[in-house]
Protein backbone atom coordinates (compact mmCIF):
# COMPACT_ATOMS: atom_id res chain seq x y z
CA UNK A 1 0.00 0.00 0.00
CA UNK A 2 3.16 2.46 1.28
CA UNK A 3 4.41 1.10 -2.26
CA UNK A 4 1.30 2.49 -4.20
CA UNK A 5 2.11 5.78 -2.26
CA UNK A 6 5.08 6.40 -2.94
CA UNK A 7 4.86 5.32 -6.75
CA UNK A 8 2.25 7.93 -6.97
CA UNK A 9 3.66 10.88 -5.18
CA UNK A 10 7.00 10.41 -7.03
CA UNK A 11 4.87 10.32 -10.12
CA UNK A 12 3.09 13.87 -9.22
CA UNK A 13 6.89 15.00 -8.55
CA UNK A 14 8.16 13.87 -11.75
CA UNK A 15 5.27 15.23 -13.80
CA UNK A 16 5.29 18.52 -15.33
CA UNK A 17 2.10 20.85 -15.53
CA UNK A 18 0.75 21.79 -18.86
CA UNK A 19 2.53 25.12 -19.03
CA UNK A 20 5.32 23.65 -19.07
CA UNK A 21 4.95 20.62 -20.92
CA UNK A 22 4.00 22.77 -23.88
CA UNK A 23 7.26 24.50 -23.41
CA UNK A 24 9.10 21.08 -23.23
CA UNK A 25 7.44 19.86 -26.21
CA UNK A 26 8.31 22.70 -28.22
CA UNK A 27 12.11 22.36 -27.54
CA UNK A 28 12.27 18.62 -27.83
CA UNK A 29 11.48 20.06 -31.83
CA UNK A 30 15.12 21.49 -31.19
CA UNK A 31 17.27 19.67 -28.77
CA UNK A 32 17.10 16.10 -27.02
CA UNK A 33 15.21 16.65 -23.61
CA UNK A 34 17.00 15.93 -20.28
CA UNK A 35 16.25 12.66 -18.78
CA UNK A 36 13.83 13.78 -16.03
CA UNK A 37 12.00 15.99 -18.25
CA UNK A 38 11.70 13.63 -20.75
CA UNK A 39 9.70 10.96 -18.02
CA UNK A 40 7.99 13.77 -16.26
CA UNK A 41 6.74 15.02 -19.94
CA UNK A 42 5.83 10.90 -20.81
CA UNK A 43 3.58 11.01 -17.79
CA UNK A 44 2.03 14.04 -18.00
CA UNK A 45 1.10 13.36 -21.71
CA UNK A 46 0.09 10.23 -20.69
CA UNK A 47 -3.44 11.90 -19.24
CA UNK A 48 -3.55 14.91 -20.32
CA UNK A 49 -5.42 14.91 -23.99
CA UNK A 50 -4.92 19.26 -24.17
CA UNK A 51 -1.33 18.99 -24.49
CA UNK A 52 -1.04 15.67 -27.14
CA UNK A 53 -3.45 18.26 -29.31
CA UNK A 54 -0.56 20.44 -28.54
CA UNK A 55 1.93 18.52 -29.48
CA UNK A 56 0.35 17.35 -32.96
CA UNK A 57 -0.93 20.60 -33.64
CA UNK A 58 2.73 21.91 -33.28
CA UNK A 59 4.27 19.31 -35.32
CA UNK A 60 1.62 19.81 -37.55
CA UNK A 61 2.66 23.38 -38.24
CA UNK A 62 6.28 22.50 -38.75
CA UNK A 63 6.08 20.26 -41.11
CA UNK A 64 3.42 22.46 -43.12
CA UNK A 65 5.98 25.00 -43.26
CA UNK A 66 8.64 23.32 -43.92
CA UNK A 67 7.21 21.46 -46.97
CA UNK A 68 5.55 24.16 -48.56
CA UNK A 69 7.75 26.99 -48.67
CA UNK A 70 6.58 28.21 -51.73
CA UNK A 71 3.28 28.68 -50.70
CA UNK A 72 3.75 30.37 -47.50
CA UNK A 73 6.46 32.63 -49.86
CA UNK A 74 3.53 33.53 -52.56
CA UNK A 75 0.91 34.15 -49.27
CA UNK A 76 2.49 37.83 -49.05
CA UNK A 77 1.01 40.24 -50.59
CA UNK A 78 3.39 42.57 -51.35
CA UNK A 79 5.00 42.73 -54.40
CA UNK A 80 8.20 44.26 -55.95
CA UNK A 81 7.82 47.74 -56.32
CA UNK A 82 7.42 49.24 -59.90
CA UNK A 83 10.53 51.97 -58.41
CA UNK A 84 12.39 48.97 -57.28
CA UNK A 85 12.25 46.84 -60.39
CA UNK A 86 13.01 49.72 -62.85
CA UNK A 87 16.30 50.22 -60.20
CA UNK A 88 17.17 46.85 -60.42
CA UNK A 89 16.84 46.58 -64.32
CA UNK A 90 18.71 49.77 -64.27
CA UNK A 91 21.90 47.99 -62.31
CA UNK A 92 21.76 44.85 -64.01
CA UNK A 93 22.25 46.69 -67.29
CA UNK A 94 24.85 48.73 -66.22
CA UNK A 95 26.59 45.22 -64.94
CA UNK A 96 26.08 43.42 -68.13
CA UNK B 1 -18.49 -0.76 -74.39
CA UNK B 2 -17.72 1.80 -77.02
CA UNK B 3 -16.86 4.49 -74.20
CA UNK B 4 -14.07 2.39 -72.70
CA UNK B 5 -12.44 1.74 -76.59
CA UNK B 6 -12.50 5.48 -76.60
CA UNK B 7 -11.03 6.46 -73.58
CA UNK B 8 -8.29 3.67 -74.11
CA UNK B 9 -7.49 5.08 -77.17
CA UNK B 10 -7.21 8.20 -76.31
CA UNK B 11 -4.80 7.09 -73.26
CA UNK B 12 -3.20 5.09 -75.98
CA UNK B 13 -2.71 8.33 -77.88
CA UNK B 14 -1.70 10.39 -75.45
CA UNK B 15 1.23 7.61 -74.04
CA UNK B 16 2.19 8.25 -77.94
CA UNK B 17 2.14 12.03 -77.07
CA UNK B 18 4.21 11.56 -74.44
CA UNK B 19 6.63 8.86 -76.08
CA UNK B 20 7.33 11.01 -78.83
CA UNK B 21 7.94 13.99 -76.81
CA UNK B 22 10.51 11.98 -75.02
CA UNK B 23 12.30 10.90 -78.13
CA UNK B 24 12.33 14.08 -79.98
CA UNK B 25 13.67 15.60 -76.70
CA UNK B 26 11.00 18.26 -76.40
CA UNK B 27 9.24 19.21 -72.89
CA UNK B 28 5.15 18.33 -72.64
CA UNK B 29 3.61 21.53 -72.94
CA UNK B 30 1.15 20.43 -69.77
CA UNK B 31 3.17 22.42 -67.14
CA UNK B 32 3.28 26.12 -67.95
CA UNK B 33 5.93 26.55 -65.16
CA UNK B 34 7.97 24.53 -67.57
CA UNK B 35 8.09 26.23 -70.47
CA UNK B 36 11.34 26.60 -71.73
CA UNK B 37 12.84 30.29 -70.49
CA UNK B 38 12.65 33.66 -73.19
CA UNK B 39 15.46 32.02 -76.44
CA UNK B 40 18.18 34.41 -77.75
CA UNK B 41 20.79 36.57 -76.08
CA UNK B 42 20.92 36.22 -72.36
CA UNK B 43 18.49 38.63 -70.75
CA UNK B 44 18.65 39.07 -67.01
CA UNK B 45 15.94 41.86 -67.16
CA UNK B 46 13.58 38.63 -68.19
CA UNK B 47 14.55 37.37 -64.58
CA UNK B 48 13.16 40.61 -62.81
CA UNK B 49 10.04 40.21 -64.30
CA UNK B 50 9.31 36.62 -64.00
CA UNK B 51 11.32 36.06 -60.64
CA UNK B 52 11.27 39.35 -59.09
CA UNK B 53 8.10 39.14 -57.10
CA UNK B 54 8.65 35.28 -55.59
CA UNK B 55 12.07 36.42 -54.39
CA UNK B 56 10.92 39.81 -52.88
CA UNK B 57 8.03 38.06 -51.16
CA UNK B 58 10.77 35.20 -50.01
CA UNK B 59 13.07 37.79 -48.70
CA UNK B 60 10.22 40.33 -47.18
CA UNK B 61 9.23 37.03 -45.11
CA UNK B 62 12.46 36.15 -43.65
CA UNK B 63 13.96 39.93 -43.37
CA UNK B 64 10.67 41.80 -42.40
CA UNK B 65 11.73 45.17 -44.15
CA UNK B 66 10.98 45.90 -47.35
CA UNK B 67 14.09 48.30 -47.88
CA UNK B 68 16.13 45.11 -47.28
CA UNK B 69 14.66 43.22 -49.05
CA UNK B 70 14.68 44.36 -52.46
CA UNK B 71 18.75 44.97 -51.63
CA UNK B 72 18.65 41.65 -51.21
CA UNK B 73 16.48 40.54 -54.50
CA UNK B 74 19.06 42.98 -56.50
CA UNK B 75 22.17 41.43 -55.05
CA UNK B 76 21.09 38.00 -55.72
CA UNK B 77 20.02 39.07 -59.52
CA UNK B 78 23.48 40.94 -59.49
CA UNK B 79 25.70 37.48 -58.27
CA UNK B 80 23.34 35.70 -60.32
CA UNK B 81 24.41 37.91 -63.42
CA UNK B 82 27.87 36.54 -62.62
CA UNK B 83 27.09 32.90 -62.38
CA UNK B 84 25.69 32.95 -66.47
CA UNK B 85 23.89 30.06 -66.14
CA UNK B 86 21.02 28.98 -68.42
CA UNK B 87 18.89 26.51 -67.43
CA UNK B 88 16.15 23.74 -68.80
CA UNK B 89 13.01 25.07 -67.13
CA UNK B 90 11.72 27.67 -64.63
CA UNK B 91 11.41 25.99 -61.67
CA UNK B 92 15.35 25.47 -62.01
CA UNK B 93 15.86 28.56 -62.45
CA UNK B 94 14.16 30.16 -59.85
CA UNK B 95 15.72 27.13 -57.54
CA UNK B 96 18.65 28.28 -58.13
CA UNK B 97 17.71 32.07 -57.36
CA UNK B 98 16.11 31.07 -54.04
CA UNK B 99 19.69 29.27 -53.20
CA UNK B 100 22.05 32.67 -53.48
CA UNK B 101 18.87 34.98 -52.22
CA UNK B 102 19.17 32.72 -49.13
CA UNK B 103 22.63 33.22 -48.49
CA UNK B 104 22.30 37.18 -49.44
CA UNK B 105 19.67 37.25 -46.63
CA UNK B 106 22.19 35.02 -43.98
CA UNK B 107 24.70 37.72 -44.97
CA UNK B 108 22.02 40.33 -43.76
CA UNK B 109 21.55 38.81 -40.71
CA UNK B 110 25.22 38.36 -40.06
CA UNK B 111 25.83 42.05 -40.71
CA UNK B 112 22.34 42.98 -38.48
CA UNK B 113 23.30 41.66 -35.64
CA UNK B 114 26.85 43.76 -35.52
CA UNK B 115 24.09 46.32 -35.23
CA UNK B 116 21.61 45.76 -33.03
CA UNK B 117 21.01 43.32 -30.35
CA UNK B 118 19.34 40.37 -31.85
CA UNK B 119 16.63 39.43 -28.48
CA UNK B 120 13.33 40.69 -28.80
CA UNK B 121 12.67 41.55 -24.86
CA UNK B 122 9.60 42.81 -25.65
CA UNK B 123 8.50 39.80 -26.71
CA UNK B 124 8.98 38.13 -23.00
CA UNK B 125 6.10 39.80 -21.96
CA UNK B 126 3.92 36.23 -22.52
CA UNK B 127 0.79 37.06 -23.98
CA UNK B 128 0.35 33.41 -24.64
CA UNK B 129 1.04 32.19 -20.93
CA UNK B 130 -2.88 33.81 -20.22
CA UNK B 131 -3.98 30.70 -21.39
CA UNK B 132 -2.75 29.00 -18.09
CA UNK B 133 -4.35 28.65 -14.53
CA UNK B 134 -1.91 30.88 -12.35
CA UNK B 135 -2.89 29.45 -9.47
CA UNK B 136 -5.13 26.84 -7.61
CA UNK B 137 -5.08 23.19 -7.59
CA UNK B 138 -4.77 22.83 -11.42
CA UNK B 139 -1.78 25.78 -11.50
CA UNK B 140 -0.36 25.85 -14.67
CA UNK B 141 -3.08 23.91 -16.47
CA UNK B 142 -4.58 25.06 -19.73
CA UNK B 143 -8.18 27.54 -18.77
CA UNK B 144 -10.64 25.16 -20.45
CA UNK B 145 -11.61 27.13 -23.05
CA UNK B 146 -8.58 28.65 -24.07
CA UNK B 147 -6.74 25.00 -24.14
CA UNK B 148 -6.72 24.11 -27.86
CA UNK B 149 -9.84 22.45 -29.94
CA UNK B 150 -9.86 19.82 -32.09
CA UNK B 151 -8.77 20.80 -35.67
CA UNK B 152 -10.20 18.91 -38.72
CA UNK B 153 -9.47 19.03 -42.28
CA UNK B 154 -6.07 19.27 -41.46
CA UNK B 155 -4.54 17.98 -44.66
CA UNK B 156 -7.26 19.11 -47.08
CA UNK B 157 -6.16 22.85 -45.47
CA UNK B 158 -2.70 22.45 -46.83
CA UNK B 159 -4.46 22.44 -50.62
CA UNK B 160 -6.12 25.57 -50.14
CA UNK B 161 -4.50 29.66 -50.71
CA UNK B 162 -6.90 30.92 -47.97
CA UNK B 163 -5.13 28.77 -45.78
CA UNK B 164 -1.84 29.94 -46.27
CA UNK B 165 -2.98 33.28 -46.41
CA UNK B 166 -3.73 32.82 -43.21
CA UNK B 167 -0.62 31.50 -42.37
CA UNK B 168 1.35 34.40 -43.48
CA UNK B 169 -0.64 36.42 -41.50
CA UNK B 170 -0.73 35.28 -38.51
CA UNK B 171 3.30 35.19 -38.92
CA UNK B 172 3.55 38.51 -39.63
CA UNK B 173 1.65 39.18 -36.36
CA UNK B 174 5.02 38.03 -34.61
CA UNK B 175 7.63 40.39 -33.33
CA UNK B 176 10.19 40.80 -36.32
CA UNK B 177 13.06 38.92 -34.99
CA UNK B 178 11.33 35.87 -33.50
CA UNK B 179 9.28 35.52 -36.81
CA UNK B 180 12.69 35.85 -38.60
CA UNK B 181 14.34 32.73 -36.36
CA UNK B 182 10.86 31.04 -36.83
CA UNK B 183 11.35 31.15 -40.74
CA UNK B 184 14.70 30.07 -40.40
CA UNK B 185 13.96 26.97 -38.07
CA UNK B 186 10.65 25.99 -39.65
CA UNK B 187 10.71 27.08 -42.84
CA UNK B 188 14.49 26.48 -43.98
CA UNK B 189 15.48 23.92 -41.14
CA UNK B 190 18.18 25.03 -39.79
CA UNK B 191 19.96 23.28 -37.62
CA UNK B 192 20.20 25.33 -33.88
CA UNK B 193 23.64 25.75 -33.17
CA UNK B 194 24.18 27.37 -36.60
CA UNK B 195 20.96 29.83 -36.27
CA UNK B 196 22.83 30.80 -33.02
CA UNK B 197 26.08 31.33 -34.63
CA UNK B 198 24.36 33.34 -37.94
CA UNK B 199 22.19 35.74 -35.23
CA UNK B 200 24.67 35.67 -32.59
CA UNK B 201 22.24 34.54 -29.62
CA UNK B 202 22.09 31.73 -27.05
CA UNK B 203 20.65 28.72 -26.95
CA UNK B 204 18.69 29.50 -24.60
CA UNK B 205 17.07 32.87 -26.10
CA UNK B 206 16.43 30.90 -29.08
CA UNK B 207 14.40 28.24 -27.62
CA UNK B 208 12.37 30.82 -26.24
CA UNK B 209 11.40 32.78 -28.92
CA UNK B 210 10.40 29.50 -31.07
CA UNK B 211 8.56 28.56 -27.85
CA UNK B 212 6.63 31.79 -28.11
CA UNK B 213 6.46 31.61 -31.85
CA UNK B 214 4.78 28.20 -32.12
CA UNK B 215 2.41 29.33 -29.40
CA UNK B 216 0.97 32.27 -30.31
CA UNK B 217 0.92 30.88 -34.28
CA UNK B 218 -0.86 28.24 -33.14
CA UNK B 219 -3.20 30.22 -31.44
CA UNK B 220 -3.54 32.68 -34.44
CA UNK B 221 -4.81 29.54 -36.84
CA UNK B 222 -7.09 28.33 -34.43
CA UNK B 223 -8.89 31.18 -34.06
CA UNK B 224 -8.62 32.79 -38.05
CA UNK B 225 -8.69 28.69 -39.42
CA UNK B 226 -9.17 25.49 -37.88
CA UNK B 227 -12.39 26.99 -35.51
CA UNK B 228 -14.07 28.21 -39.36
CA UNK B 229 -13.05 24.68 -40.62
CA UNK B 230 -16.31 21.98 -40.78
Amino acid sequence: MNFWRKLISGCEALSLDCCTASRAQSERLDHPLPRAKRVGLWLHLAICKWCRRYGKQIRFLREAAHEHPEELAKAAPQNLSVEARDRIKRRLSENN
Amino acid sequence: MVQEFLSGFRRGSDAFAEFKNIIMQTESPSSPADVKPGTGPFDPKRWVDEHGDFLFKYALLRLRDPTRAEDAVQETFLAALKGGKSFDGRRAEQSWLVGILKNKIYDHFRKARRETSFTDLEFYDDEEGNRFTAGGVSKGGWIHELGPQKWSRQVESLDSELFWKTYHDCSAKLPKKVASVFNLREVDGMETKDICALLDISAGNLWVMLHRARMALRGCLEINWFSKQN
